[in-house]
């Protein structure tokens, strides 16, 4: 008895342990996060643009996903560059929403909106990586700075699934035989 | 009766009197005043190095000038006692700068002797507006790029901007925003040290040959603050 429930225990922790995170080095070196830029009609404040490139840069760190964020228009050694990303992107659409809208029918209805499009490129031959799509939704009473964090946070969980899932396609690529 | 009408305003004006006192002392009282225990030291910790020069040169900062419009710049919170600056913040990006220039052997003995001189334009230095879960610190300066000999001058734009927790304790609170503004300014010292833009500026005004980029050309007086 005693011995299945020491190897219960253990199996347990091997379980546990497969499972755990794993301390894998970032696959990039460096990442360039420019400020977005807003489409013609939408209405936000420059102050939440500035806000978004903090907030994404922050999110990046937090995700390490890459080695270092750095800022915009910083020189990247020619060495690093072909393990080296360049966000850009653009907010596509912005809708203010109603507060009576959202008090008086619920269920979404007069929710913020915010539609945004970032593309990944390389560094060293501009080559592009991956193209984000993501639409955020908040409540039309919360300040569009949470918003901007909310979309920074989805963004950078879409890029890493992103690149993960371009990286494995590469790799497969690279073992199958000619 | 008109006396009891007398009365009845005489009331009504001292007691609109009283309200008034009382809406405006609590807004004196609530004034932070600068004190050791809400002042917090800003430091840049390691000194940024800036990229190789194609030629050895050296830099001098003439000044720096507070453009941010800010009346009270060392004041930089005012919920919970007040958060102040020990130093200008003027000084601190001075200080910043001539760190990471000295550090890498960048820095001229006196103006004379250099062959860039930088004049920096500081716009913001602090905190700004962000969410409420966070701390927002942002550091945002131009620097006026000239080579005396010549007297050609370019403007590079910096800015270093990090987000903090937010903090329930005032002690938790001052810490996480010492932190954040020491990390913007470092991240804005980094931007400006390792920019690309202050290459190709120094590129340009290292050759003296007079052919400025139209995009990246100087304008003829220095920038004016921005619109807060």
């Amino acid at each position: 008895m005693r011995i299945f429930t020491l190897s219960l225990v253990a199996l347990m922790f091997a379980i546990g342990a497969a499972a755990g995170p794993k301390n894998e080095p970032p696959q990039y070196k460096t990442a360039e996060t420019k400020h977005f830029t807003t489409a013609e009609g939408v209405e936000l404040s420059p102050a939440f643009v500035d806000y978004f490139y903090a907030e994404l840069r922050n999110e990046l760190t937090k995700a390490k996903l890459v080695k270092e964020v750095i800022g915009e228009g910083e020189a990247v050694e020619d060495a690093d560059a072909p393990k080296s990303l360049v966000i850009s992107g653009a907010v596509t659409e912005y809708k203010k929403g109603s507060v009576v809208k959202s008090a008086l029918i619920g269920f979404g209805a007069g929710f913020r909106s915010l539609k945004m499009d970032a593309d990944v490129v390389r560094r060293s031959d501009k080559q592009n990586l991956c193209v984000i799509h993501i639409h955020v939704k908040i409540d039309p009473r919360w300040n569009e700075k949470v918003m901007a964090k909310g979309a920074a946070h989805e963004m950078v969980k879409e890029m890493k699934k992103a690149l993960a899932e371009g990286a494995k396609t590469a790799a497969g690529e690279a073992t199958k035989p000619s | 009766m008109p006396l009891r009408g007398t009365l009845r305003l005489s009331i009504a004006v001292l007691s609109l009197a009283a309200l008034c006192g009382l809406t405006i002392q609590p807004a004196q009282a609530d004034e932070p005043k600068p004190k050791p225990e809400n002042t917090i030291t800003i430091q840049l910790g390691q000194p940024v190095p800036p990229p190789k020069f194609e030629r050895p040169l050296k830099f001098w900062i003439a000044d720096v000038t507070d453009r941010s419009g800010n009346p009270q710049p060392m004041l930089v919170m005012k919920e919970r006692g007040g958060v102040f600056l020990d130093k200008q913040p003027t000084a601190l990006v001075k200080d910043a700068l001539d760190q990471s220039l000295k550090a890498a052997n960048l820095l001229a003995a006196d103006a004379a002797s250099a062959d860039i001189v930088l004049r920096v334009y500081l716009f913001h230095f602090g905190l700004a507006s962000g969410s409420v879960l966070d701390f927002f610190g942002k550091v945002e300066f131009s620097a006026m790029v000239k080579n005396p000999k010549t007297g050609e001058s370019l403007e590079v734009r910096a800015v270093g901007t990090s987000i903090a927790n937010g903090a329930m304790r005032k002690k938790n609170m001052q810490k996480n925003v010492e932190e954040n503004i020491e990390a913007a300014l470092r991240d804005a010292t980094r931007n400006f040290l390792r920019g690309t833009q202050l290459k190709d500026a120094v590129g340009t005004l290292a050759k003296g040959s007079g052919v400025v980029p139209v995009a990246a050309t100087a304008p003829a007086e220095p920038p004016k603050p921005q619109p807060r």
